[in-house]
């Protein structure tokens, strides 16, 4: 099969839609079809042979915060190009309701056209002032995948339309191959050491992050060599200044990662806790660590607990709650067979997150789109006759 | 001569009002015509699953599920769905071990029919809203062809999704 997929945001700089984008695509190429991938990106910025560049991306105050997009005459003109050349027997966009290249190509295009809405609020503003533009872009659309229950419920509430839930795929491979940090975890014994990971922006609170500090604190009172390995962006002086100064040498500040050493962080924990105290819409990072083979301890959001199957394949405590977090992380720590058991069983769940099943039933879903149009994707002149 | 701007505003104005009345049928044939496909697949996809239940009921499970395949495959437009919904409850009513080819057979094609009564629900819904705009009933576009219907059954995905067979 041909599949064009449209990535509205630069590749130049990391983020989910793109991750997925590009693990998709390269899941679909493994399977055996042909893949070009549209986004905007740096004229001299290294891209995979499948990236096709749309120009250059301007950063943008929109919604809320600064977004990469390309939009405009140059942009329509090398999409439609794009789809021209591509002859495509799908096309498959990323967040259609943002202002930028995938919106362009809906409008684009005629034929099988598939959607992936990401977040759970993609109708920005400018769109829900135009109900009708909102309304012709829809229309253009064939077959809608949300990739968790939360963005589906938005499509079904909001956007008057259903989707098919397909979650986010993990590369487990990329997670379970992985080289642990040189050192890490160290040593775990019943009531001394062990090491716990923590991944995402301390200082955000919806994160729980001080859910987790003071479970911390509490334990490595009473359980000596205890380690906290901490990764994502934030200021270390902000990090440390929460912790008593006899604890700091306890604690191991990473900064920012890159995905591969984002994998390397989660297989040198013994536990990866994931404190969140709510707006998780799916928990990519659960997934993430069970790929790992990490034994997760997760608070009992529905997210958590749907992708947790109930709580086999980790422990859940009871959200906002580090007295609870603390019992549940000391017991753990003690039993190493009780972490093997959750882990086998993370295998399993993980294994329907892997990126060649999710790419499977992505195809299922293209099956479907070209089933309810006829022929393939063409380049259609959307200012004139519709 | 300022009549002359009149007579030029009123054929702008004509213009416009033609490019739209031309752009708002196209529209209306469009989805109208993507419903009817949608159908169509939706249709293929009922037999399909009635077929493979039925070759299932066969060699496993016996009288019942089969009765309940072949009223599917024969129903009459207007009972097909209580039909379906019929098939969709003894399909759930037995055990169905994925590692069978006949029951994957099953499980597969109820997935795939999910997925096009979705796309057809969505569809038809695009396709209803376009025709009942008040200009697109006046002047009567699309006319000539039935309403699109929706086709309302339970959901018939069979087991939570796992692993989906290489095609």
């Amino acid at each position: 099969m041909r599949i064009g997929i449209v990535c509205p945001y630069s590749f130049d700089v990391p983020g989910g839609v793109q991750n997925h984008v590009m693990d998709l695509a390269e899941a679909l190429i493994a399977l055996g079809h042909e893949v070009s991938v549209l986004a905007p990106a740096d004229e001299d910025s290294p891209l995979p042979e499948y990236v096709v560049s749309a120009g250059r991306a301007v950063p943008l105050p929109y919604n809320g915060s600064v977004a990469r997009i390309a939009f405009g005459p140059v942009s329509t003109a090398r999409v439609r190009r794009w789809i021209t050349n591509g002859d495509f027997d799908v096309l498959h966009v990323h967040e259609p309701l943002t202002l930028s290249l995938s919106l362009l190509a809906v409008l684009s295009a005629r034929g099988p056209v598939v959607a992936t809405f990401h977040t759970a609020m993609t109708r920005s503003r400018v769109l829900a002032a135009a109900q009708g533009v909102l309304q012709i872009v829809l229309e253009r659309i064939t077959a809608r995948i949300a990739v968790s229950a939360l963005a589906r419920k938005v499509q079904v509430e909001h956007m008057d339309g259903g989707a098919v839930e397909i979650p986010n795929g993990v590369a487990v491979a990329k997670f379970a191959d992985a080289e642990p940090l040189p050192g890490w975890p160290g040593e775990c014994a019943t009531g001394t050491g062990g090491t716990l990971g923590f991944l995402g922006r301390f200082t955000e609170a919806r994160k729980g992050f001080p859910v987790l500090r003071d479970a911390f604190v509490a334990l490595a009172a009473t359980r000596p060599g205890l380690r906290l390995l901490v990764a994502g962006p934030g200021d270390p002086d902000d990090l440390y200044d929460q912790f008593p100064a006899e604890l700091h040498e306890r604690i191991t500040f990473l900064g920012l990662v890159s995905e591969a050493d984002k994998a390397r962080m989660l297989r040198s924990v013994h536990l990866y806790v994931a404190p969140n105290t709510g707006g998780e819409s799916f928990g990519m990072i659960l997934t993430e660590a069970l790929a790992a083979g990490t034994t997760v301890v997760a608070s009992d959001l529905d997210a958590f607990r749907r992708v947790l199957d109930g709580g086999r394949a980790g422990r859940l405590f009871p959200t906002g709650d580090p007295v609870g977090l603390r019992g549940v992380l000391s017991e753990l720590l003690d039993d190493p067979a009780g972490r093997a058991t959750l882990s086998a069983c993370g295998d399993q769940v993980v294994a329907n997150f892997d990126w060649p099943v999710v790419a499977r039933r992505v195809l299922e879903v293209y099956a479907a789109a070209i089933e309810a149009t006829d022929g393939r994707v063409i380049d259609q002149e959307w200012v004139g006759l519709g | 001569m300022p009549h002359m701007w009149w007579v030029v505003a009123a054929s702008v104005v004509v213009g416009l009002v033609a490019a739209y009345l031309i752009w708002t049928a196209g529209r209306v044939e469009r989805l109208q015509g993507r419903a009817e496909l949608a159908a169509r697949a939706l249709d293929a996809h009922l037999l399909r699953r009635a077929a493979a239940a039925a070759v299932l009921a066969e060699r496993r499970f016996g009288v019942e599920l089969y009765a309940a395949a072949r009223i599917a495959l024969d129903a009459s437009p207007d009972e097909r769905e209580a039909a379906e919904n019929d098939l969709t409850r003894q399909l759930r009513g037995v055990q169905l071990d994925p590692g069978d080819p006949d029951c994957a057979a099953v499980i597969a094609a109820s997935r795939r029919l999910a997925l096009s009564r979705q796309v057809h629900t969505d569809l038809v819904r695009d396709a209803r809203s376009a025709r009942s705009r008040p200009l697109v009933r006046l002047l009567r576009m699309g006319r000539g062809r039935e309403w699109p219907r929706y086709f309302d059954i339970d959901d018939p995905t069979l087991v939570v999704p796992a692993d989906v067979p290489a095609a």
